[in-house]
């Protein structure tokens, strides 16, 4: 009977991204840009590491007191109250209505907040952004819950579709969770105005529905950390009397540190009551799965936010990657203007964030690869990050190439 | 009248019903057993307090060290440019050098038998995990996906076990009795296994395989294995009874000092003129956290071993579907795993210097156990405790009562966890007296 066991299993769909790495990696053109993940670049197309995390390592390197022992269950400690106040500033954040607990970065925040949402009320719906990040689904859905999608973005005018939005918000049950993308929506890099946030916070407030921040490019839509917040803190004004806040909080990206998955999950504003018993249940979920969380990020990235002289150039660093990005985007859009490249391509300019929703179409990206080896993602989402002054030049006429190849 | 009321000012429990109401039905987890004891421990005035609760090695000067091949390794992290350029992410299946080594190190090296020739055949679907819980727990969420949701573990077992199987798709946890006076209770231990073999297949004729798990070696809490011949008799029975083996092999090495050596239960498990093939597979859960001292980097692996098939060929696309599937699962609970501890222990097992130097950390750490095992036994005329046959690792149970537990802690500030587990690393030249004598005391 149990030969067969092993034989049945389909193989799935190779996750999307690490697919495109893969395939990037192995392709010897050497014009080959990756424009795939999320994953900034210096001007060279190499991988960065921040300054201030070198700062940061040569300390750790130089101490001779870290050992390697077991961390508490919920972590760094240091971390999980420095990170909170990134999010939240100084003057919101109160240490006794806050519980945080390190996690395997953004992705692991969200698997926990997900697993802790299907614990609390299994019926519970959660609603997407339409479209989102493609992991939000596999995380949630593997967590047993209902999901739902909220209209984010149209197609035809490149532009937030807050009228789609504000319904969806008042038409879900009562006390639906809305996952919020804090700040520099990925994939389409088109954020809410301040007026558009206050119009959807007050609507959850109004039909107490409860937010879940999505934080993984704090930094990055304005390069500015406490601007790129606003979202979060707005929530917290309109919402946390009412019901806890969730926010998933990722330092992969603007801290550089990817593969350390350093991240954490903060619960602000539980009931005094359920505090005690929403860390009992963190512990025992992170028990579960993994014990406790790696050391080293923690310590990396806890030196960073709690010693000024780091936590400043890291603001600098900030700066340093935001600004590129920028430059990036005006470059490519205006090769594609000066190309004469069919189409209207301002909204690369007005996006934020490390990436660009492009517009081009599934075919138009596969031809991008196949034939210029310039990759991303199918839904012709660019890193920009992954653009530098030798390649936008080249990416911009393989671009219009493609264009005009299926515009003919 | 309330009605207005309630109108006008809503109740705040129905405002916070998402946490409030599931929070009002499930009580607070029982705070963990050791940790408990840690806070107790850090705030207990007595200075001549000791803490023989935890699993995490201490020197003779109460140290917890780091290996010195940990720290050659680490200096050239630090040093060496080329290797600290990057912190991208990892595959979800983890760092490549590290799968490379790893497999290498388990299968070549460890089982240079059979290991080479199921390397060959593509029968490993392997990953980096989050330690030795992080392979458990993926294991249990793949087997419990497509194979099995029922699990049998020793009645004594490390108090994780059954949480991490229950909290990752498991239905059925049940114990197999393991350990009475100061013994392995082999005969109640098969016969359980036969009789509740029996009583599923009465009760549901079509029922999905169960899963055993085994402590490869140093068994935890209480440092007593079953001898290879025992060990011989017991995978015997599982086979026959087409169990689904999980090997937890978190203290590789701490039984004789030898890493290699200390395989042994998987190379036991894999010799193929005893068992022909294991048809629902062999889960290995790997952990360097004891072994190279990395306890808070998180790293181990995870190794599914296929069964053979029919022709002998190559496996390779059942083991790609597999390997799908554990990456649907990481992908969806943390992505991808972390970096630092793998970049380590791909160096150390890389570079022939640096793995003696490995083998040289073990050896030291387990001839200090060993070291104090003896002097224990001469001081308090423990015999079993000096039986290394059977005694491994980092724990001996003492077989103090509870009540006795309970005196230690509260007169002589000696803490121990209250099934009477000693963790002899806290145990050192300046504090073995004190707690023999205290020992003495009690009984
Ligand atoms: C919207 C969003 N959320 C969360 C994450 C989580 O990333 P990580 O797990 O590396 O923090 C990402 C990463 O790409 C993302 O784009
Ligand atoms: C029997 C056993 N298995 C697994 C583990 C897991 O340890 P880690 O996740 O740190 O590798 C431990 C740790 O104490 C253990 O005692």
């Amino acid at each position: 009977m149990s030969d067969s066991l092993f034989e049945k299993f389909e193989a799935l769909p190779p996750d999307a991204l690490f697919a495109i790495k893969a395939r990037c990696d192995a392709d010897a053109r050497p014009q080959k840009v990756d424009l795939g993940i999320g994953a900034y670049r210096d001007n060279n197309g190499k991988p960065w590491v921040l300054p201030s995390v070198k700062m940061s390592e040569l300390q750790y390197s130089q101490d001779p007191s870290h050992n390697h022992e077991y961390q508490p269950i919920a972590g760094n400690a240091v971390l999980g109250e420095d990170a909170a106040k990134i999010l939240l500033g100084v003057d919101l954040y109160e240490k006794d209505k806050t519980v945080s607990t390190q996690t395997l970065s953004g992705t692991g925040a969200l698997h926990v907040a997900a697993q802790l949402i299907y614990k609390g009320d299994p019926t519970r719906e959660v609603y997407l952004s339409n479209p989102t990040w493609a992991n939000h689904r596999n995380i949630f859905e593997s967590s047993h819950l209902q999901l739902k999608t909220y209209p984010y973005w149209k197609e035809d005018t490149k532009t937030l579709d807050i009228d789609g939005w504000l319904k969806t918000i008042e038409a879900a049950k009562k006390g639906s969770v809305f996952v919020l993308h804090a700040c520099a929506h990925n994939p389409t890099g088109m954020d809410p105005t301040p007026e558009e946030w206050e119009q959807v916070l007050d609507a959850m407030a109004k039909y107490h529905h409860i937010a879940l921040f999505d934080s993984a490019y704090q930094g990055f839509a304005s390069g500015d950390l406490d601007r790129d917040a606003k979202a979060i803190r707005l929530g917290h004004a309109k919402l946390s009397k009412q019901s806890p806040i969730i926010i998933c909080q990722s330092f992969s990206k603007n801290l550089g540190l990817y593969g350390e998955r350093i991240g954490c999950l903060h619960i602000v504003n539980p009931t005094s009551a359920s505090k005690a018993n929403i860390i009992s249940q963190l512990s025992t979920l992170t028990r579960s799965e993994y014990s406790n969380p790696p050391a080293y990020g923690a310590d990396i990235a806890s030196r960073i936010l709690s010693q000024h002289e780091l936590r400043d150039q890291w603001y600098i660093d900030m700066k340093t990657m935001s600004s590129r990005i920028y430059k990036m985007r005006v470059e490519l859009r205006n090769h594609l203007v000066a190309l004469k490249t069919p189409g209207n391509w301002d909204h690369i300019e007005k996006q934020c964030g490390m990436f660009s929703f492009t517009g081009l179409t599934p075919e138009m990206v596969e031809r991008l690869e196949t034939k210029h080896a310039v990759y991303m993602a199918k839904n012709g989402r660019a890193s920009v990050a992954g653009l530098n002054t030798s390649n936008v030049e080249y990416v911009a006429k393989s671009i219009d190439e493609v264009v005009h190849f299926f515009s003919s | 009248m309330t009605k207005m009321l309630s109108k006008k000012f809503p109740k705040p429990s129905t405002k916070c019903r998402f946490f409030a109401s599931y929070m009002a039905k499930i009580p607070q987890a029982p705070p963990d057993r050791i940790l408990g004891l840690v806070n107790q421990f850090m705030n207990d005035p007595n200075p001549s307090k000791v803490d023989l609760t935890v699993g995490v090695y201490r020197d003779n000067a109460g140290n917890v060290p780091t290996f010195k091949s940990v720290q050659n390794a680490q200096h050239l992290l630090h040093t060496v440019p080329s290797l600290r350029k990057d912190l991208s992410y990892l595959p979800i299946i983890g760092h490549p050098n590290y799968r490379n080594k790893v497999l290498n190190f388990l299968f070549h090296d460890g089982c240079p038998e059979i290991g080479p020739e199921i390397i060959y055949q593509d029968r490993v679907s392997f990953v980096q995990t989050l330690s030795g819980t992080g392979a458990l727990s993926v294991t249990a969420r793949f087997l419990s996906n497509f194979i099995s949701d029922s699990i049998i573990i020793p009645q004594l077992s490390w108090a994780n076990h059954a949480n991490v199987f229950k909290n990752n798709g498991f239905r059925n946890i049940s114990y197999y009795p393991y350990y009475s006076n100061e013994k392995i209770v082999l005969k109640d231990w098969l016969n359980h296994l036969i009789n509740i073999q029996k009583t599923d297949r009465e009760v549901t004729s079509n029922s999905k395989p169960s899963c055993i798990l085994l402590h490869a070696c140093c068994h935890n809490p209480t440092g007593l294995d079953p001898t290879k011949e025992q060990w011989d008799q017991i995978l015997d029975t599982i086979y026959d009874l087409n169990l689904i083996p999980i090997i937890d092999m978190a203290y590789q090495g701490l039984e004789s000092g030898d890493v290699l050596k200390d395989s042994y239960l998987l190379r036991k498990v894999l010799n193929k003129k005893r068992y022909k093939n294991w048809k629902n597979g062999i889960y290995l859960c790997q952990s360097f956290a004891k072994n190279m001292g990395l306890y808070g980097e998180r790293v181990g692996s995870l190794s599914i071993i296929l069964p053979e098939t029919n022709s002998g060929n190559k496996s390779t696309s059942i083991r790609e579907n597999i390997d799908s599937q554990l990456k649907q699962i990481i992908r969806s609970m943390y992505s991808s795993p972390p970096g630092y501890g793998a970049r380590i222990v791909s160096l150390i097992l890389s570079d022939k210097d640096l793995k003696d130097q490995w083998f040289l950390d073990v050896k030291e750490m387990v001839d200090r156990l060993n070291d104090v095992r003896y002097k224990l036994s001469q001081k308090l005329n423990w015999n079993s405790i000096i039986d290394l046959n059977q005694q491994h690792g980092m724990f001996y149970f003492t077989n103090l009562s509870p009540i006795q537990v309970e005196r230690l802690k509260n007169q002589f500030a000696i803490y121990l966890t209250t099934d009477g587990r000693l963790s002899l690393s806290g145990i050192n030249d300046l504090n073995v007296d004190y707690i023999c004598n205290s020992i003495l005391n009690v009984l």
